[in-house]
């Protein structure tokens, strides 16, 4: 989730602008990692450095690694070590934003360093994975003390995070959540309740060319058209995602938890549905929001 | 006795069309060949009663009549009916309603094709009713 939540930190910093953000998030599955960024992020070198390795590439042949060594700003094992590193999501996502110029090697640096002060990161929580801490970003993303059961709120978010990325891919960010739905003759939405203890609506609110492209990855089709089979995969996710949620309140919680089930309509009607948060997920093809009554 | 996976009837009953969509391909992908579809909890009954399935994958969640009760219709009209739950909602509770109601197994939702695979070969080495 460190790579979901960086570029929403990015974007409330205003680091990059929405915009932006989407065209990162487009290149970042294309992009390759630099050694000048990845030492950068490990703590090996500055950017100034970084800065002054390509100033010396741009005059001879050699490799960066060659040239830093040679420098005396790294050395060879470090090289190595950043060389057979598995580079992180988010990493390849400010790589992206450096390659398209958004953002300079300084910023990036700049930006990973107060990213990883603000949730009290170490270099292991990231090595770890990216499940570790997902507690401290939903925190940082919501405040749910307003909420009946702030702590069921916040597994339920932790887990739409993580099925998302499961289900639809990788490439998507929170953005700032809203506190109520509009009437909109236009947008679909697929309801789903849940029942028997934790009793709250859940949505997901789309616009037509939004849905068809998140149901596309979702069930792996390419549609082009909105149908029944885009309908039926708006609620297959959200009776998926539902469904493992039940599954961990049962095991977790013993809370043995129901589900309605799910249906998709064009045309929202805000008054159907009270209170609400709504988490709005930019992905490259457009704004997913996903809705929960309070 | 065995029973020959392609001479093996199927139903699938889910409320989407898209989940039944991809539990139908998978089955046939297997061998199956007779596979039918219901898309909610009283069409499950009516058609296990027209075509005396040799393997049913039942929802739980769905309109009407939940799968939970279909099942127990089920083998009330047929003690030997081997139905398997196919659900996304694998909760303690429903996990125990299942088992009471009779069901063979229960696959948890998103389903793995290793697992439908898994429970056609044993039905297969089994028999039919």
């Amino acid at each position: 989730m460190f790579t979901q939540f960086f570029g929403n930190y990015l974007l409330n910093e205003n680091l990059v602008t929405p915009e932006q953000l989407i065209d990162g998030l487009q290149a970042k599955k294309n992009t390759r990692m630099k050694l000048g960024v990845l030492a950068i992020n490990a703590g090996y070198m500055t950017a100034g450095q970084v800065e002054t390795v390509h100033m010396k590439q741009s005059t001879m042949d050699k490799r960066f690694g060659d040239i830093a060594v040679e420098c005396g700003f790294v050395t060879s094992e470090q090289i190595d070590e950043l060389l057979n590193q598995q580079p992180q999501g988010y990493l390849l996502l400010g790589q992206a934003f450096v390659d398209k110029g958004y953002m300079t090697n300084a910023q990036f640096e700049d930006a990973i360093r107060t990213y990883k002060e603000k949730y009290s990161l170490t270099d292991e929580d990231l090595n770890e994975g990216e499940d570790g801490k997902s507690s401290v970003m939903v925190d940082s993303l919501i405040d749910l003390s307003s909420t009946s059961n702030p702590d069921l709120y916040k597994e339920y978010i932790i887990l739409l995070m993580n099925n998302l990325i499961r289900f639809t891919g990788d490439d998507y960010t929170p953005l700032k959540p809203e506190f109520n739905l509009s009437d909109n003759s236009e947008l679909y939405i697929t309801v789903q309740g849940i029942n028997n203890g934790f009793d709250v609506d859940t949505a997901l609110v789309a616009d037509e060319e939004t849905l068809i492209q998140f149901a596309s990855r979702y069930a792996d089709e390419s549609f082009t058209e909105m149908n029944e089979y885009v309908d039926a995969s708006a609620c297959d996710f959200m009776n998926l995602h539902n469904g493992l949620f039940t599954v961990n309140m049962s095991n977790e919680k013993e809370l043995e938890l129901k589900l309605t089930p799910p249906s998709t309509k064009k045309g929202i009607n805000a008054d159907d549905h009270g209170d609400v948060i709504v988490l709005p997920v930019q992905y490259p093809f457009g704004i997913v929001k996903f809705v929960i009554t309070k | 006795m065995s029973m020959n996976i392609k001479d093996m009837k199927v139903l699938v009953c889910d409320d989407s069309i898209l989940s039944r969509k991809k539990l139908k391909d998978c089955i046939i992908a297997i061998g199956c060949s007779e596979v039918y579809e219901a898309a909610d909890g009283e069409e499950a009954v009516t058609r296990f009663k027209e075509y005396h399935p040799d393997l049913v994958f039942m929802d739980i969640v769905m309109p009407k009549k939940d799968g939970i009760a279909a099942v127990t219709e089920i083998l009330e009209e047929d003690k030997n009916a081997k139905v398997v739950m196919a659900s996304s909602v694998g909760t303690q509770s429903f996990l125990k309603d299942a088992i009471k109601a009779g069901a063979y197994d229960f696959l948890q939702k998103p389903l793995d094709p290793e697992q439908v695979k898994r429970i056609i070969n044993n039905i297969s080495s089994q028999g039919g009713n």
